[in-house]
């Protein structure tokens, strides 16, 4: 399948987060591009894999600027300037982040939320109403509108919690862990949801983690294996990148889930299970 | 009926009303039974019926409102004062005071009283801030526990969306559990509204139901105690319904 890749959307340099004298993550290197596709809008969906407590979570964490990195440095394409390839350290509210258990304001209703996330956007009350509506209808809430997150079924949370974020941050959004505990209609949802995010924008990127192998390889088009990392024989006890697939490369992003994508899923649960 | 007997049996509403019921007649049976004869610790339910009469026509009502005044002026301000110190605990440098505040619970009474003698001359304004030290101690500990049980992931959502760390106070904690604090005061009602009366009844000022009780513990009018008790108890029964109502018509979302 034809692709290019132009402008950098994430740059991720030297990343390293230590708790006192604890290191969780060190020496994360890595860049991704925007992929563009002819006739297609395409944005990324890249997926973060590996076994508990290699430091997923503090990845996210750092990438969504909740946590301070320790060294290195993570810069994110600045689309405000309008200055090409201009980019911008991450900054709290820069990237959207979801969590496992989707997140939201107890006592604000999904309109109320939606109105909330587009507090610091400079347009008028009646443009934000009409782009909330846009989005109820768009991604099936219309009749949620004045619910709160209590009266909320899990797919309905799932996708108030994703739109929120997208209202707020504009292209990018982690989810860590978004298919845990999710039974099959909602794996479907959140799926479609990723599904509208990149198809919206070509600079909308969905980055996410999971535990589900075979949901990475089929829906991600650039995997990271964070993993401990042997060195000069040793298992360190901090976690890095020990693997990255880029599933554009070996022609299987944006396919069907076949049997190539097995061979994928077998090097990776390998790969996680030394390291 | 066997089921009734097992630890952790499920039972139907209408079998939970039938056991209420049951420990009710059982209780009023065992009231009459032991209030007869001659000799008698509890008094018979016509003595307590008098009893409530003689103190009906005596102002009871008045002393209601009296203990109820009381209790509103306590709660105002101890609630005041325990939530600036609780939202402030979330600062760094201020977290030390409102921990020591709610340490304060184990301290002696007495020795508050003593001290707010030296500076208070009112009776009635002692009473309010006797009550009030007492019940801050208490609700700061409430509160605090309340800010400790927020999960992490509720202040990262926040500030995932682009709230300053003022705001993530404002909307996670302040505006946030609004409800909570309304359960916690709910919640320590009992102990201040048991507390209010023996307060009346040791500094007696402008009435109230403790003074009403001291009054009839110094005639011996068991009648009178326990009518007393009973109106104290459906009183501060009536304020804890009122107040979880409140909860849950003005907070849909609540569900605590």
């Amino acid at each position: 399948m034809n692709y290019s890749k132009e402008s950098t959307l994430l740059y991720v340099e030297n990343l390293s987060v230590a708790y006192g004298d604890k290191i969780v993550i060190k020496d994360i290197n890595f860049v991704e591009k925007d992929v563009i596709r002819e006739n297609n809008v395409t944005g990324q969906i890249i997926a973060v894999v590996g076994r508990s407590g290699r430091g997923k979570s503090t990845l996210f964490r750092a990438l969504t600027g909740l946590v301070k990195p320790t060294t290195g440095k993570i810069l994110i394409a600045d689309t405000t300037t309008g200055i090409e390839n201009d980019a911008k350290e991450v900054h709290e509210g820069d990237i959207g982040f979801v969590d496992q258990k989707y997140t939201l304001f107890r006592n604000k209703t999904v309109y109320q939320a939606f109105m909330f996330a587009l507090r610091k956007k400079d347009i008028s009350k009646e443009e934000k109403h009409s782009k909330i509506m846009d989005y109820l209808t768009e991604w099936g809430l219309e009749k949620a509108k004045d619910q709160y997150p209590n009266e909320l079924s899990g797919g309905q949370r799932q996708r108030t919690a994703i739109i929120e974020q997208i209202l707020c941050s504009g292209h990018y959004m982690v989810l860590d862990e978004p298919f845990s505990g999710l039974d099959v209609g909602n794996i479907q949802d959140v799926k479609n949801a990723f599904n509208l995010i990149t198809s919206t924008h070509e600079y909308n990127t969905v980055i996410y983690s999971t535990h589900d192998i075979e949901l990475a390889v089929e829906l991600a088009d650039s995997i990271y294996v964070i993993g401990y990392p042997t060195i000069d024989g040793k298992i360190e006890e901090y976690g890095t990148i020990v693997k990255h697939i880029d599933m554009k490369e070996i022609n299987l992003a944006w396919k069907d889930f076949g049997m190539d994508h097995i061979e994928v899923v077998k090097q990776i649960k390998e790969v996680m299970l030394n390291s | 009926m066997k089921h009734l007997f097992k630890p952790f049996e499920v039972v139907s509403r209408n079998n939970r009303l039938l056991i209420t019921l049951f420990w009710i007649v059982l209780v009023v049976v065992f009231w009459f039974i032991s209030s007869m004869g001659e000799r008698h610790l509890f008094p018979s339910p016509g003595q307590v019926f008098t009893g409530f009469t003689e103190l009906y026509n005596e102002g009871l009502v008045v002393h209601i409102f009296s203990s109820l005044w009381l209790c509103l002026k306590a709660i105002l301000i101890a609630v005041v004062i325990s939530l600036i110190f609780t939202y402030l605990s979330t600062i760094p440098i201020i977290k030390p005071i409102a921990n020591t505040l709610s340490k304060g619970r184990y301290l002696p009474l007495t020795g508050i009283t003593f001290y707010l003698a030296i500076l208070i001359n009112d009776a009635r304004t002692m009473q309010v801030w006797v009550l009030v030290v007492f019940m801050s101690t208490y609700l700061t500990t409430s509160l605090l526990s309340m800010i400790s049980s927020i999960d992490q992931e509720e202040f990262d959502h926040a500030r995932s969306l682009q709230c300053n760390r003022w705001e993530v106070l404002w909307e996670v904690v302040i505006k946030g559990r609004i409800d909570h604090v309304i359960e916690v005061i709910r919640q320590n009602l009992a102990i201040v509204w048991m507390m209010l009366v023996t307060v009346e009844s040791i500094l007696v000022a402008a009435g109230g139901l403790g003074f009403l009780i001291k009054n009839s513990d110094k005639f011996m009018n068991h009648g009178r105690i326990i009518a007393l008790q009973i109106v104290i108890l459906l009183v501060g029964l009536s304020i804890d319904f009122v107040l979880d109502y409140l909860r849950k018509v003005f907070f849909r979302y609540s569900k605590i």
